[in-house]
């Protein structure tokens, strides 16, 4: 009696599974599933906010989201191997950050990714119509075809603490503090001489030396790799000089970027009070704003003496993509939309999910053009300003897509020689060394 | 030899064990051996599967023992692991003589023994991440510390000085492992039976004389698995170095796997030459172990052995 019993509730568990199976797919209504990839939650939420904005869209799709942040080196790999795996689980849209982009988009992944035109999108009309800056073209493009862009500009600016700048020079007038650090000389001399000035007034101009060196990268003629051998070019080697300049002197507080003390130095808690960052509009809206503690309101932008841009996120989709053309709509939104309910036009003014977002620079000069910059932080003074004219500098062309692990092995030994640990041709050898032997190129 | 009326459930050991042998070829050796074969090709690059063999298959190899920053790396790897197995080590045994004394019997055992285990249960990231955060420039909890203590006058920069940045991962792997090594060395001395110690207790053994006669020669199988697992995990130093500052200011936190990682993963997929250092570290782990291996032998194992087989001998010729 007991053992019939056991078999009977088997049997009811077996066949109500079975069941239960087949009206969950049913149930479902079968939305096709879009996957996609990125190193940060920013274009996911846009992907969130498109459907949001479009429910017929909402209805017949999902979204299957995987994001892997890049520190310590983890996103790259991990969107390498869902690439090369392919299939069903292959992203469809996926991110590329500026520091690995060359990679994706004309290096040894670009193979995965498809031309925007195959997409369907209207590449050169829309392009002309947003106004989009060069360089972001000129990044994403794989034998003149146009296969990623990004949307945000990051076209470099000088952002200062107004109160050093009132202290040190008399005025914190963005004409007077450009002026004084050499706004538009494409070189560092009168930089240095604001450094002495704010020294004697017990001042750093600077943070660490990694504040310089983006505008140094940037600004340089050529990448590290020509014709297929490593090149050191002259810009990027006069940063060994100027870093041990900054550091001799004591011009700056000796910080190294994304740590403690550079954090420490945007409210004003180091050594020395800091006259300013390079950096683009993601510096103020994503670092500074959050780190700046009481001199939140206190800071204004300029512009830089040296034209760079630093970082930016560009959007790609998979060549082997089953679902073109909701990749094609999302993509133009995200991308080349010039219109106020583009998403570029959301992004620069802060309204994505609502008043009173943060404010970027975007890449359509055209959408900047009837945008609103003005930011709390930089005591109202309009950012755009001082950002879009810096998007005209960016240069799009000295980049390689083995720039990061190279920048890393670069600033590396820059370190040493400028801590005394070295000489300076023991640094550049020793650089070459670590080139040579980790990556694929050929170094004399 | 099976006797009529009984069941041999022999097979029922082989197929239980099919499994596990499926899923070993599959998942360890096929991989083995495919990054055995690769060292010898030119297979690099992303997402590429073929591959043709070398004209010259050594080349690989002769490239990587040529490499200025694999002998680094070599050298890298051995400093560390001396300067942090011998503290291990020393501090390990120190702890299990006193948890194991007879004679002192310390309270709160189980408490340190907690305590000492921990930071071997924490991931490496994390620690990676705090001691980073601890030994930060300028301004961090360490150089704070040492300038309110007067030692030094202004920050030291842990993190481009190659010396500190050595000595803090080889004090993080100590940190992380004398606790293990401690709990292995503590059951194996638990083992040992008892009547031995009372014996030496009655013969007026000091404490010292005890752990130095006794214990540690009674402990010798023990000290031989401490000494291969330290061994191994040693030579392939991994995760520490690589998460704490990614092979150091100018390599000098470079270790063999991160070297290979290097290889592999950090821009060029130079998958052959990675796995022809690969093999290199397997031989030098190899020959390493042999070597302890033989130093631990049974010397009188061979004299031993004939003894027996004399007596077993001599049974036999009694029984017939």
């Amino acid at each position: 009696m007991k053992k019939s019993l056991i078999v009977l509730l088997m049997l009811a568990l077996a066949v109500s599974m079975v069941f239960a199976n087949a009206a969950a797919e049913t149930g479902a209504g079968k939305k096709t599933v879009l996957n996609v990839m990125s190193f940060t939650d920013e274009v996911p939420k846009m992907i969130e906010r498109y459907f949001e904005l479009h429910p017929e869209e909402a209805a017949k799709y999902e979204v299957n989201t995987t994001i892997i942040a890049t520190t310590d080196g983890l996103y790259q790999p991990a969107l390498d191997e869902a690439l090369a795996q392919g299939g069903a689980g292959a992203p469809d849209i996926y991110c590329a950050e500026a520091a690995f982009i060359l990679k994706y988009s004309q290096g040894d992944a670009s193979q995965y990714a498809a031309t925007y035109k195959s997409l369907g999108i209207d590449v050169d009309k829309l392009i002309k119509e947003a106004d989009i800056a060069q360089y972001t073209i000129d990044i994403g493009s794989r034998n003149g075809e146009l296969v990623g862009l990004g949307y945000q500009a990051t076209g470099g600016a000088f952002i200062y603490n107004r109160s050093v700048a009132k202290d040190a020079f008399g005025s914190d007038d963005p004409a007077v503090v450009a002026e004084k650090i050499g706004a538009g000389t494409q070189s560092w001399d009168k930089f240095f001489e604001a450094a002495a000035e704010l020294r004697k007034k017990g001042y750093a101009i600077v943070s660490g030396d990694g504040d310089i060196w983006h505008a140094i990268e940037n600004s340089s003629d050529k990448g590290w790799i020509v014709n297929g051998k490593l090149y050191i070019d002259p810009k990027r080697e006069a940063f060994l000089d100027l870093s041990k300049k900054l550091k001799d002197n004591d011009y700056h507080n000796d910080t190294q970027d994304w740590q403690e003390g550079w954090y420490a130095d945007m409210k004003e808690a180091g050594a020395k009070k800091v006259l300013g960052f390079y950096g683009p509009a993601w510096l103020i809206n994503y670092v500074m704003a959050g780190n700046s503690g009481d001199t939140y309101g206190d800071w204004g932008v300029c512009a830089s003496n040296v034209g760079f841009f630093w970082g930016g996120t560009w959007v790609l989709a998979n060549k082997d993509t089953t679902k073109k053309d909701i990749v094609a709509k999302i993509i133009t939104w995200i991308t080349l939309d010039y219109s106020e309910t583009g998403l570029q036009y959301f992004w620069a003014n802060g309204t994505l999910n609502g008043e009173g977002g943060t404010k970027d620079t975007v890449a359509s000069g055209t959408v900047m053009a009837k945008s609103d910059g003005k930011l709390d932080f930089l005591n109202n003074q309009n950012m755009f300003e001082a950002f879009v004219p810096a998007n005209k500098y960016a240069n799009g062309k000295n980049l390689t897509q083995y720039d990061e692990t190279i920048n890393t092995y670069w600033r590396d030994q820059v370190r040493q020689y400028t801590a005394g640990a070295k000489t300076r041709e023991q640094a550049i050898a020793d650089f070459k060394t670590q080139v040579k032997e980790n990556l694929d190129v050929i170094v004399e | 030899m099976k006797k009529n009326g009984s069941f041999s459930y022999a097979r029922y050991g082989y197929l239980f064990s099919i499994p596990f042998i499926v899923a070993y070829i599959i998942f360890h050796l096929y991989p083995i051996l495919y990054t055995l074969i690769i060292g010898f090709t030119d297979l690099k690059g992303l997402g590429k599967t073929s591959f043709t063999f070398l004209a010259n298959p050594l080349q690989n190899f002769k490239e990587i023992l040529s490499s200025e920053l694999f002998r680094t790396a070599l050298k890298n790897t051995v400093v560390i692991w001396i300067t942090n197995f011998i503290p291990q080590i020393v501090f390990a045994l120190l702890f299990t003589a006193w948890f194991t004394s007879p004679r002192c019997k310390l309270r709160g055992q189980g408490f340190f023994k907690v305590v000492f285990y921990m930071p071997n249960i924490m991931t490496a990231a994390t620690i990676a991440v705090l001691f980073q955060a601890l030994f930060s420039y300028p301004t961090s909890p360490v150089n704070d510390l040492l300038m309110k203590l007067g030692i030094i006058s202004s920050p030291f920069n842990f993190q481009v000085s190659k010396l500190s940045a050595k000595l803090v991962v080889a004090f993080i792997q100590f940190w992380m492992w004398y606790g293990y090594t401690m709990i292995i060395l503590i059951s194996g001395v638990l083992g040992i039976n008892p009547e031995i110690f009372e014996a030496a207790e009655i013969d007026g053994c000091s404490s010292s004389q005890t752990f130095f006669r006794i214990t540690l020669p009674c402990l010798k199988t023990i000290i031989l698995y401490v000494l291969i697992t330290a061994l191994i995990g040693g030579l392939t130093m991994y995760d520490i170095p690589r998460m704490y500052l990614n092979g150091g200011p100018d390599s000098s936190t470079l270790t063999l796997n991160v070297f290979i990682y290097n290889q592999a993963f950090s821009g060029s997929y130079m998958y052959n030459r990675a796995a022809a250092a690969s093999v290199l570290v397997f031989l030098l782990i190899g020959i390493c172990s042999v070597f302890v291996f033989r130093m631990y032998r049974d010397k009188d194992q061979k004299k031993t052995d004939r003894v027996r087989r004399h007596l077993a001998a001599g049974k036999e010729a009694v029984n017939e």
